[in-house]
Formats: structure tokens, C-alpha cells, sequence
């Protein structure tokens, strides 16, 4: 069984070859992502299965490191060091922050 | 582990009986090629992805596939090769049963 990333030699369609320009919160999504494989609170591998455990319907819909903070937080929950209470909470602070701007 | 094969072996990717975290493109799942080099031994990525340890290591291949053979609509040349690398508990003598 193969999982929902596994689509080569499947018709894609069109490669779209345009540049795209790094958003900063994408930037920060790297970043953190990789300061949690450095303090040794998970691996490369286990974000990459994270990421590939995502629902098909959400895997095709997300970007790149929306998939990427998706999986971040799955294994953040996973590993107990945040829940996922207080991640909306936290979420839901900062959208009210952002949209007070 | 001592490696099971060397370049020039014919081998075969194991078919879809594998579950997990599976680091081997569907398409060449069950499909014949030759093995192109030795890389050396990795951690086990299947292990690794649930946050085992990734002990024994295991042998990475560089196996080779024909173009041709892979893709029913090949357009490329007959000696066109497509090269993967493959963990060793990915693969089986060509020839033996799957």
C-alpha cells in the first residue's frame, strides 16, 4: 500500500516551473522545524511520516510547509510537548492579534 | 550486516506486502533491476519514522531500472536507465517467489 506522497509515474499534468518567492512564515516554519531536529525533540524521518500520515483530501490541499507545520504540530502532540488545546488556543490569540493590526 | 548482494546481481523490489513508513516509489514495486553499487549501511528509515533507534543497519543499493520496461509508453532510448536507491530489506533475488 503505498501512502497519499507516493505519486510518481502517476499523470501530474503540468510541472509549474515559476519561482516562488519564500514567505517569511515559511522561513520561521523551517526554522523551527529544524531547531526541534537540533534540541532532539524529533527526526527527519519521523516529519517526513508525519507529513505522509496526512489525509489525502489535506495533503493535496496543503502547501509545501503547510505541510510541513501540520506535521510539526502532529508531532509535537504526539510526543506530549504541547496538546492540541493549546495550540488553537495560541492560534486563536494570535489571528485576533494579527487581525487587531 | 554483510551485505547480500554486489553490483551486477539481478535482483527484484519487493511487492506491495510492505506496510509503513516505506521509502520505496510504488512504481517500481515487483519490478526486475540490477543492482548498481553499494552505498554503504543506514539506519533503517522504517524504524527511524516511529522513533526507534534504526538498529541493525541496513545495506543501501544503488539499483538500476530500463527506462523501457518501467513505462508501457516509453519514448526515450532502449538503453535509458532509471537509478534508485534501495534499502536491502527492500529487495529479493530475482526469481524468487514474491
Amino acid at each position: 500500500m503505498s501512502g497519499v506522497h507516493d505519486m510518481g509515474g502517476s499523470p501530474g499534468g503540468p510541472i509549474d516551473k515559476g519561482q516562488h518567492e519564500v514567505q517569511d512564515w515559511e522561513r520561521l516554519a523551517d526554522a523551527v522545524t529544524i531547531l526541534l531536529d537540533k534540541k532532539g525533540v524529533k527526526t527527519t524521518d519521523q516529519h517526513r511520516r508525519a507529513q505522509e500520515s496526512l489525509p489525502l483530501e489535506q495533503y493535496e490541499a496543503l502547501s509545501y510547509y503547510e505541510r510541513w507545520t501540520a506535521a510539526t504540530e502532529a508531532l509535537l502532540i504526539e510526543k506530549g510537548v504541547l496538546t492540541q488545546e493549546e495550540i488553537d488556543a495560541k492560534s486563536a490569540e494570535l489571528r485576533e492579534h494579527w487581525n487587531s493590526q | 550486516m554483510t551485505p547480500r548482494y554486489a553490483p551486477g546481481d539481478a535482483v527484484r523490489v519487493r511487492g506491495k506486502d510492505k506496510y509503513g513508513h516505506v521509502r520505496t516509489p510504488d512504481y517500481i514495486k515487483g519490478k526486475s533491476g540490477t543492482v548498481a553499487a553499494l552505498f554503504g549501511e543506514y539506519r533503517n528509515p522504517e524504524e527511524l519514522a516511529y522513533g526507534g533507534d534504526g538498529f541493525p543497519k541496513r545495506p543501501l543499493y544503488k539499483v538500476s531500472f530500463s527506462q523501457a520496461e518501467l513505462w508501457n509508453d516509453y519514448e526515450g532510448s532502449a538503453s535509458d536507465a532509471l537509478y534508485i536507491d534501495i534499502y536491502e530489506h527492500w529487495l529479493q533475488d530475482e526469481g524468487e517467489d514474491a
